[in-house]
């Protein structure tokens, strides 16, 4: 009998032993570089509902700091997804998506300013015009008809009205005093841009552009949206489709349509340049182009899941979530598709935000 | 590498001495149990039972309870919010949970939330290690979870009342009235929680749990009659309605809410002729859930099954060494929703099963299941078990099975994402257990080895967007050992028990890191779960120590150290009195998480600190 209770003492201890022996991992908190003049931003959701999103910053000089808001802001967070970065003077705007909340912070310190977080439901992206910002919110993100977009008063940082807007705003661009807001659909599919007049605060116009507007881009009084297409499982399944604005009457100029079904990713503008990605493939074409390239530029093979990109300066920067739960990574590509740069960031990077 | 040895060699060492487990229930002649081949096809595998006594000790849920007395180990996303199992390294739909025999997992997830089932609605609940899939179907190959009802036959009239309130304004009733004779038998349960559950934080944040309140009410009736000496009729009937809202992780967060309304009915007629025990059992399970994405908002999403179930098992016993069974069973499920269409699904089963006392010492049992379905193949199981007693304190156990899960509703049927193509899981086991036992105590201790293939998981659809589809995707291979112990000890009035658990897991599959395929351990797994308990008793005072303790898990598939759930210990106390004379008065206090453990069992979700419950327990 003693002797059975000796052994099982002994596995009690053992296994004390080797929690105390793997709790020496407490890495030391780094100092922030408190700097952040140049260089870019990158947000990164963190896996919903777990709390764990951050912001790393890439200085320059190609230096990585990661979780740069909780370090410069202890006692604050933008864990809960966030979603977006805008910038608007010397400061920073922090989309916190299902924190509900933006974290206001100066733009070269990131020191905390202000948190808006009233009137802020489900919050996407923002956009700055008439010295107002302008939030796409998706509200209940099962009710169709209760989205909207929040206008900030950036001298004191609230939400001084509310816009109602179709379903789904998503991302949100200004040109010469309005605003273009592309309707992704939230949890369904939308189709449409919404135009707003940033003086009157009123939606003026909404038009169809294509099935899943996914990115805004402007360039020379054109307004490139990139549509993804119908997925499979929202029947009829479409094919993605490049789209030209004509920003100064709101007119569709063009529309390319992808060959067979095909749902690009992301779009992006350099040098008059276009580039986009199908899957890890990226393209480019003159912003001119009337037709799209067969074959791709060069194919992102180090990457596992594209899930955020830029190109800026003759550089692609491409943000990989790898299986949506381990940490991301970034990689930074010549225009012709040569590695010259990778790093470990936070989980789920979503998107770049440079500091210029 | 040097733990994974030390283990081996500790179980190896430790099967020199080996201990058992004490099969010591005395099975009253007028206890009806409701699943009698639980008893009878298990005992090569490692069964737990946990009466009513040690049920009252711990708080409502099946969650707290399993955590606290058993190897398992729970994904809980906060207190009383959704939860799942861990058992023995697999995930939570690979947990069976059976009522009353029947396999009560949800159509729709394919795993049953361990919130939602409150355990004072029954008589037992009894943990199987191991598979199961040849008696219990889909699911069982982690283990399996029985919530027992019994019957009796005999001239009682008794009444139960059992209420708490603590901290949190946590409150729970439960009231059983059990009337019966020899002919007839009605035991009727009814159980309400309720939480605000609006704790602080532990530590020196003012953070608080916001929208954490819940409430559930559930209502168990079993009836028995004896029409004969050979014909019985038994009816089991539960409801369960409950709502929670699910606590925020960021202050902000927009407040959900999720409803559950489960109706199961089962109806047993028993006949006896000879060497022939003929039951014939008709079911019906209903589950439905809402799901509120903001409790400001009158939208939902909803979905509901209901599923029939025609189980016909002829027992025959060949003679006083040899018994067979076989059983045949018929399945069907409607199941619709918000994103589900209207989708039947048709599953049948036929089982033989043996069970050969070939010595005193030694026996075994060999069973086999063939699956029929409409849409995912046809799986053929089996199980073989033997046990040998080699002295009057040690026996051996081995078991080999081949069990199986089936792609849930929500995997074939959701809209868009489902997809119909999917195999079921397939798992191969075996294990050895050694059994120590005298008077009062046992000790046993299980090596298992389970290879599971065609796992289900939602990935991303490689064609953008945002949508997630199942696949079979992985293999796992788990592995581990676990130990069980009881030592029961009197000295004049002073009666003392000693409970423990204690698991070693490792279940691991492949992972492509930067091009290299490697093993890492399943996320939310740890490799070390201990629990204990101390029970001393003395004239009418009894008192109660309770202690968990769980290691660290990985939150990430390939095993970031940065996002790993922390270890925890946590430990409760509790005190009563005993007020009554012919009847028991019960008056008890309970000082949960004593010392204030800071956790988090799930990245993100909070558990409250140390916290207080009053109760008393009434026996009339």
């Amino acid at each position: 009998m003693k002797k059975f209770n000796k052994l099982f003492l002994a596995v009690i201890i053992s296994s004390t032993l080797f929690v105390s022996c793997s709790n020496n991992d407490d890495n030391n908190t780094p100092e922030p570089r408190g700097n952040y003049e140049g260089g870019l931003f990158i947000a990164e959701e963190g896996v919903f509902e777990q709390v764990n999103g951050s912001i790393s910053y890439l200085s320059d000089d190609l230096k990585l700091e990661k979780d740069v808001f909780s370090l410069v802001n202890p006692g604050k967070d933008v864990k809960d997804v966030p979603q977006s970065i805008g910038f608007n003077g010397d400061f920073a705007y922090i989309i916190v998506n299902r924190g509900n909340k933006i974290e206001v912070v100066n733009r070269y310190t990131f020191k905390s300013v202000a948190t808006i977080s009233t009137k802020i439901s489900n919050p996407r992206y923002i956009a700055f015009s008439n010295g107002k910002g302008f939030i796409t919110n998706w509200g209940n993100a099962g009710d169709p008809s209760d989205d909207y977009v929040a206008v900030i008063d950036l001298t004191t940082n609230t939400v001084s009205s509310t816009i109602p807007v179709v379903e789904g705003p998503e991302q949100i661009i200004e040109n010469d005093n309005k605003l273009y807001v592309a309707h992704k659909g939230g949890w369904n599919q939308g189709n449409s841009l919404s135009v707003i007049n940033a003086s009157t605060n009123t939606v003026t116009t909404n038009f169809v552009v294509g099935d899943i507007p996914s990115s805004l881009v402007k360039d020379n009084g054109t307004l490139y949206v990139l549509c993804n297409g119908r997925p499979f499982y929202a029947l009829p399944e479409t094919t993605g489709k490049l789209v030209k604005v004509n920003m100064s009457n709101n007119t569709v100029l063009s529309t390319i349509d992808f060959p067979g079904i095909t749902h690009p990713g992301f779009l992006a503008i350099d040098n008059n340049k276009l580039y986009y990605t199908i899957g890890n493939n990226i393209y480019s074409a003159s912003t001119s182009t009337t037709t799209l390239p067969t074959t791709e530029t060069f194919k992102a093979k180090e990457v596992s899941t594209l899930y955020g990109f830029a190109v800026k300066n003759n550089k692609i920067y491409i943000a990989d979530a790898v299986n949506f739960q381990d940490p991301g990574n970034v990689y930074i590509y010549s225009l012709t598709g040569v590695l010259s740069n990778e790093f470990s960031v936070g989980i789920l990077p979503n998107g770049f935000y440079f500091n210029n | 590498m040097t733990l994974q040895k030390f283990y081996i060699c500790f179980s190896l060492l430790v099967c020199q001495f080996l201990l058992a487990q004490n099969d010591s229930i005395t099975k009253l002649k007028e206890v009806i149990v409701s699943d009698t081949n639980l008893k009878k096809y298990s005992d090569s595998q490692s069964v737990q039972v946990l009466n009513d006594s040690i049920i009252n000790k711990n708080q409502a849920s099946l969650t707290s309870l399993l955590n606290y007395n058993t190897v398992i180990y729970f994904k809980e996303n906060g207190l009383g919010m959704t939860s799942a199992p861990s058992f023995r390294g697999t995930t939570g739909a690979q947990t069976a949970v059976i009522w009353n025999g029947i396999n009560i997992n949800s159509q729709f997830l394919g795993q049953a939330d361990f919130n939602t089932i409150g355990t004072r609605d029954f008589n037992s609940i009894a943990v199987k290690a191991g598979g199961g899939s040849v008696l219990y179907g889909s699911g069982a190959i982690g283990g399996s979870i029985h919530l027992n009802n019994d019957i009796r036959f005999k001239k009682d009239f008794s009444n139960h009342l059992f209420l708490s309130g603590g901290s949190y304004d946590t409150y729970s009733t439960n009231y059983r009235a059990n009337v019966s004779s020899d002919k007839y038998s009605i035991q009727v349960n009814i159980s309400r929680n309720s939480s605000d559950n609006d704790f602080k934080y532990p530590g020196t944040t003012d953070q608080k749990n916001i929208n954490g309140e819940y409430y559930n009410t559930s209502m168990n009736t079993t009836f028995g009659y004896k029409i004969d000496s050979k014909n019985t009729l038994k009816l089991y009937s539960q409801f369960y309605d409950g709502e929670r809202h699910f606590s925020l992780t960021s202050p902000n967060g927009t407040k959900t809410k999720y409803n559950d309304y489960n109706t199961r009915n089962l109806l047993e007629w028993e006949s006896i002729f000879d060497r022939f025990t003929s039951k014939l059992r008709v079911a019906h399970i209903g589950e439905s859930y809402k799901y509120f994405p903001s409790i400001t908002s009158d939208f939902f999403t909803y979905g509901k099954v209901e599923t029939s179930i025609i189980k016909y098992d002829l027992a025959f016993d060949v003679n006083e060494k040899i018994k067979l069974n076989a059983i045949v069973d018929y399945n069907r499920n409607k199941g619709y929703g918000s994103s589900i269409n209207n989708v039947k699904r048709q599953v049948s089963s036929a089982s033989l099963l043996l069970q050969h006392f070939v010595t005193d010492k030694w026996d075994y049992t060999a069973s086999i299941r063939q699956e029929l379905t409409d849409n995912y193949g046809n799986p053929f199981l089996f199980s073989l078990g033997t046990r040998y007693q080699f002295t009057d304190f040690y026996r051996i156990k081995l078991n080999a099975s081949k069990n199986f899960r089936m792609p849930t509703y929500n995997d074939l049927y959701w809209q868009g994402s489902g997809n119909p193509n999917l195999k079921p899981e397939t798992s191969y086991q075996a294990e050895i257990g050694n059994e120590f036992f005298t008077k009062n105590f046992s000790l046993s201790i299980t090596t298992y080895y389970n290879s599971i293939k065609d796992l289900l998981r939602w990935v991303p659809s490689q064609d953008g967007g945002d949508n997630w589809s199942p696949e079979n995707t992985n293999k796992v291979r788990a592995y581990g050992t676990e130990v069980l112990l009881e030592w029961r000890t009197k000295i004049k009035n002073h009666n003392l028990t000693l409970n423990g658990t204690y698991a070693y897991t490792v279940s691991e599959s492949k992972q492509l890191i930067k091009g290299e395929l490697l093993y890492k351990q399943l996320i939310y797994v740890p490799y070390h779960k201990l629990t204990g308990s101390v029970s001393y008793n003395w004239k009418k005072v009894s008192s109660y120590f309770q202690y968990l303790y769980n290691g660290e898990a990985y939150s990430t598939p390939f095993n970031n150290p940065a996002t790993k759930v922390k270890p925890y210990n946590v430990g409760n106390l509790g005190i009563d009195y005993d007020l009554g004379k012919n009847n028991s008065y019960k008056v008890g206090l309970q000082v949960l998480n004593i010392w204030n453990e800071d956790y988090q069992p799930v990245i993100g979700r909070q558990m409250p600190g140390r916290n207080y419950t009053i109760y008393i327990n009434l026996n009339f």
